[in-house]
């Protein structure tokens, strides 16, 4: 069995009196489709944040592929593997949608770094934005700008761009809030067609989708992991249903 | 390109072969004038680059018009003690209180529209208002400096016994440690302040808790320009005469001191108002020509430092 | 799949990739005009060739602004500093002037690195305070370095407020400077401006364009595609201080005599203006808004005085009208009537 394709080591953050990560150690094994489940302030997307480079822990390490990269930038930890998508829409509200793609596939591709040459001297970076466009179903959206688009498709252009990255850890972080549920199959087929390498972990309030997707969850309390398991293990524990009890139903 | 007028201090030091006695009462001379006018100096600044602070650190809105609300605060009080007689003070709290108007109703009116457009915006708007304001000042009041003669019980010296220092000076620093420690007072132990303090940490958060930030912005955007114009008019004689440009010329140096003081803080403001003011004045004392290039310097080595000021958050 | 990438690419959405660089006919027309006022209007040249300079001027400010989205109220420092690079040259045997412009570039991209890299780690207000602080410090700086010094005796250096007069040789051996009849002085600065022109073009339409564009719109996810966001803003900061450089050479050249204006923040904030007014992230504005901003401060000052101030009133009100309800500029107007004429949605991109 080779190594976790991304680890925590005591990963610890603390703002003030609140800790919002507490020594968190966690694994995330290649071909892993993984949930990340807790109630509301359990610190979920700053786990995220912390893993991606956008927070920087107290203490603790972040391994990829068993290097330590708890000390490189958020965009070197991307060069290096990682992609993530935000909780709200992080988009290029001006551009258009095969434009939003375009910057991610021209970072990827070591492009976007060209001075002299003009744009469409590279066809094959516009070809697989395009590509990625139409995997997710936004092809007739292309010329419209993200302002323009609705909540839900802006969304799908969000998890497009994290795809653009060619990631082996893709980090989603409630992706199918505000996809309409008619629309959400698209957003879950698109990640099922993923290299089967690639780890995902998945950040979700909607059960539906996590006993849908995951073959495993972390569940989340104040910083701390409470327990990992089968999704059926999680299902059953009683500790778990304790701690969502004072939780609105959700899903 | 701030012209600097030190208002009767002996600019040279002493340069001739003096005796050693001498030479000890030169330096605490010398160093008695540069904290006296130094820290007067700062004390103008603070005065009027508090409002800046606390309504960028709210609002996060870059306003650079600032210095016209300073401005426009001195030509009212020099308007109403020279051809009307109103006495000094009672001239300044005529002029808080009506730029403090003319605040509240330009930040209903224009800045509302920008807060939540780009930065560049905010920018252009506000400097296209520090122009239409110069133009306006000098079309009605033309460009010539305006003097006021102080009330006799600023004007003078006081003896401190190892020296004589101009009460004008004495009033400034107290004047500002008083306006400092009441509004230090007012944020931190009144309510309002209490609500100011927490749309500066978090507006969101905030507006959730029912505080109703629309209108604490509005009150204290009408506030800090006030206070600027407060310092406009205690400013006038330490700029040696006020000009219409004044609230382009001293633009920066407010920014200066709210950035390097860090945005949305009082205490921030203050001390960057001293290190700077002091720095300013020292810088001019010894070299005439050229001193005014160590505030820039301060400020580039504290800003690479601490890019979010000596007292912000990160 | 070949075919299929290629049915892909023949979308509009698409094609407006890969063709964006492509010149329209439209874009002979500034070049065209330019040449016509030569002949069209011969007692105006000297304005003529100040509208080049500082078309160039805010071409290289909309780099950095419009593009990257540096708001700068600093770039007299490099504009000042190619100003002063070429005439201190010229002043002290050097004459050439060609080689001054190369000289120009050069120091003000030194000084873009030196100062690009400590300002662009911060933004917001702290970057536009130390850009403000770092063009006045050289204007302060420049002043008191009117007269320096050497060995005992005091020569004049920048010659401050006063400034400097001297002359350059002819360019190319061949084409004498003319500070009378400003034929040379006029076709001088339209080469180079042209050429500084085709090197901002290629840049903007390159794939490091669209990048400086995304840090524009949404830096945060700049950093979350991977991208290295200050070295490209350092890039595009340098380059864009050297244009500044060499506009401020050309300046300075064409009338053989340089005074601290060069480094006046008055000036840092008309140029930021002129973008604005044409619009800010599209080359063109640029022209627009520099010969419009010239053309009308010229005439408003000759017309109607300097004193009282109409031109800062005016300049005032209209920055506040254009802020408020023309955000996108002269060329956003025009652009707006054109595009709701043909149905496409207007979009800032180039």
């Amino acid at each position: 069995m080779s190594q976790p394709a991304l680890e925590t080591r005591d990963l610890h953050k603390a703002f003030g009196a609140l800790v919002v990560a507490n020594d968190i150690d966690f694994a995330l094994q290649p071909g892993a489709r993984h949930a990340i489940i807790g109630p509301n302030g359990a610190g979920k997307t700053t786990f995220v944040n912390l893993i991606t480079g956008v927070l920087k822990p107290d203490s603790g390490h972040v391994l990829l592929g068993g290097k330590d990269i708890t000390a490189l930038a958020q965009a070197e930890r991307v060069k290096r593997g990682i992609a993530r998508t935000f909780q709200i829409n992080t988009l290029f509200g001006g551009l258009t949608v095969l434009e939003n793609l375009y910057l991610a596939v021209s970072e990827h591709m070591g492009v976007a770094g060209l001075m002299f040459r003009p744009a469409g001297a590279r066809p094959d970076v516009v070809a697989e934005a395009v590509r990625l466009m139409e995997m997710l179903k936004l092809g007739d959206d292309a010329r419209t700008t993200i302002a323009e688009l609705p909540y839900g498709r802006q969304r799908l252009v969000e998890i497009a761009i994290a795809l653009a990255l060619e990631p082996k850890v893709l980090l989603l972080d409630e992706p199918a809030a505000g996809v309409p549920s008619a629309e959400s199959h698209i957003l879950l087929d698109a990640v099922a067609g993923l290299p089967p390498e690639v780890a995902v972990l998945i950040i979700e309030h909607d059960m539906d989708v996590v006993f849908r997707f995951a073959h495993s969850i972390t569940v989340l309390v104040s910083g701390a992991v409470l327990i990992t398991g089968t999704p059926d293990e999680i299902a059953d524990n009683a500790e778990v249903r304790a701690v969502y009890l004072g939780e609105q139903a959700r899903g | 390109m701030q012209t600097f007028v030190l208002g009767g201090t002996p600019l040279a030091k002493g340069g001739t072969a003096a005796a050693q006695e001498t030479t000890m009462e030169d330096a605490v001379n010398t160093i008695t004038t540069i904290l006296v006018f130094g820290i007067a100096y700062a004390m103008l600044l603070f005065i009027i680059s508090v409002g800046l602070s606390i309504t960028m650190g709210l609002m996060g809105f870059v306003n650079l018009a600032h210095g016209t609300f300073a401005m426009v605060g001195g030509y009212l009080t020099v308007k109403l003690v020279v051809p009307v007689g109103v006495p000094y003070l009672a001239a300044l709290v005529i002029a808080f209180i009506a730029v403090a108007a003319l605040g509240a109703v330009m930040e209903l009116l224009l800045y509302r529209r920008l807060y939540n457009r780009p930065e560049l915006d905010q920018v252009l708007l506000t400097i296209g208002i520090v122009f239409a304001s110069v133009a306006l000042v000098t079309f009605v009041w033309g460009n010539n400096p305006q003097n006021i003669q102080l009330p006799p019980i600023l004007t003078g010296d006081l003896d401190l016994g190892f020296k004589r220092i101009p009460v004008y000076r004495a009033f400034m620093i107290g004047a500002g440690a008083v306006i400092a420690a009441a509004l230090f007072y007012g944020l931190e132990r009144t309510r309002i302040g209490a609500q100011i303090r927490a749309a500066v940490d978090n507006r969101r958060m905030a507006q959730s808790c029912g505080i109703n930030t629309a209108r604490l912005f509005t009150l204290t955007f009408a506030l800090g320009s006030g206070m600027a114009a407060i310092g406009g008019g205690l400013g006038i004689q330490i700029v040696g005469g006020l000009k219409p440009v004044f609230a382009f010329e001293y633009l920066v140096l407010f920014l200066i001191v709210v950035a390097v003081g860090g945005l949305g803080n009082i205490r921030g403001t203050f001390f960057a108002a001293l290190l700077l003011g002091i720095i300013d004045f020292a810088g001019k004392y010894f070299l005439p020509e050229g001193g005014s290039f160590f505030i820039y310097l301060v400020t580039f080595v504290v800003l690479l430092w601490r890019p979010q000021g000596l007292f912000g958050r990160a | 799949m070949p075919s299929q990438q290629h049915a892909g690419l023949n979308t509009a959405a698409a094609q407006d990739l890969m063709r964006g660089h492509r010149f329209r006919w439209y874009e002979v027309l500034p070049w065209v005009i330019a040449i016509a006022v030569f002949f069209a209007f011969p007692g105006y040249r000297l304005l003529a060739t100040q509208i080049l300079v500082m078309i160039m001027f805010a071409l290289s400010l909309d780099l950095i602004v419009g593009y990257a989205g540096i708001v700068s109220l600093g770039h007299t420092a490099f504009f000042g500093t190619g100003a002063y690079t070429a005439a201190l040259l010229a002043n002290n045997g050097w004459g050439e002037p060609l080689s001054a412009l190369l000289a120009a570039a050069v120091m003000a991209a030194i000084l873009g690195v030196i100062s690009g890299w400590i300002i662009l780690r911060t933004h917001g207000l702290t970057l536009l305070m130390l850009t403000m602080a770092f063009s006045i410090m050289l204007y302060e700086l420049a002043k008191d370095l009117d007269v320096i010094k050497i060995g005992g005796e005091e020569v004049t250096f920048t010659g401050g407020f006063d400034g400097i007069n001297f002359s350059n040789d002819a360019i190319l051996g061949l084409f004498e400077f003319d500070a009378v009849w400003y034929g040379v002085n006029y076709w001088y600065a339209l080469v180079i401006l042209f050429a500084g022109f085709l090197v901002i073009r290629t840049i903007v339409h390159a794939p490091f364009g669209r990048a400086l564009i995304g840090i524009r719109e949404n830096v945060d996810r700049m950093h979350a595609v991977g991208s290295p966001v200050f070295r490209r803003k350092l890039v595009v900061y340098v380059i864009s201080a050297a244009i500044a450089g060499v506009a401020g050479a050309i300046f300075v050249q064409v009338q053989g005599n340089i005074t601290i204006g060069v480094y006046e923040f008055e000036l840092a904030g008309n140029v930021l203006i002129m973008i604005i007014l044409g619009g800010t992230g599209r080359l063109y504005g640029a022209f627009i808004g520099a010969t419009v901003f010239t053309i009308l401060e010229n005439f408003t000052e000759h017309v109607l005085g300097t004193d009282p101030p109409y031109w800062e009133l005016t300049v005032g009100l209209t920055l506040v009208l254009t802020v408020l309800f023309a955000p996108r500029g002269l060329l956003g107007i025009f652009e707006s009537v054109f595009a709701s004429r043909s149905g496409r949605t207007a979009g800032r991109t180039a």
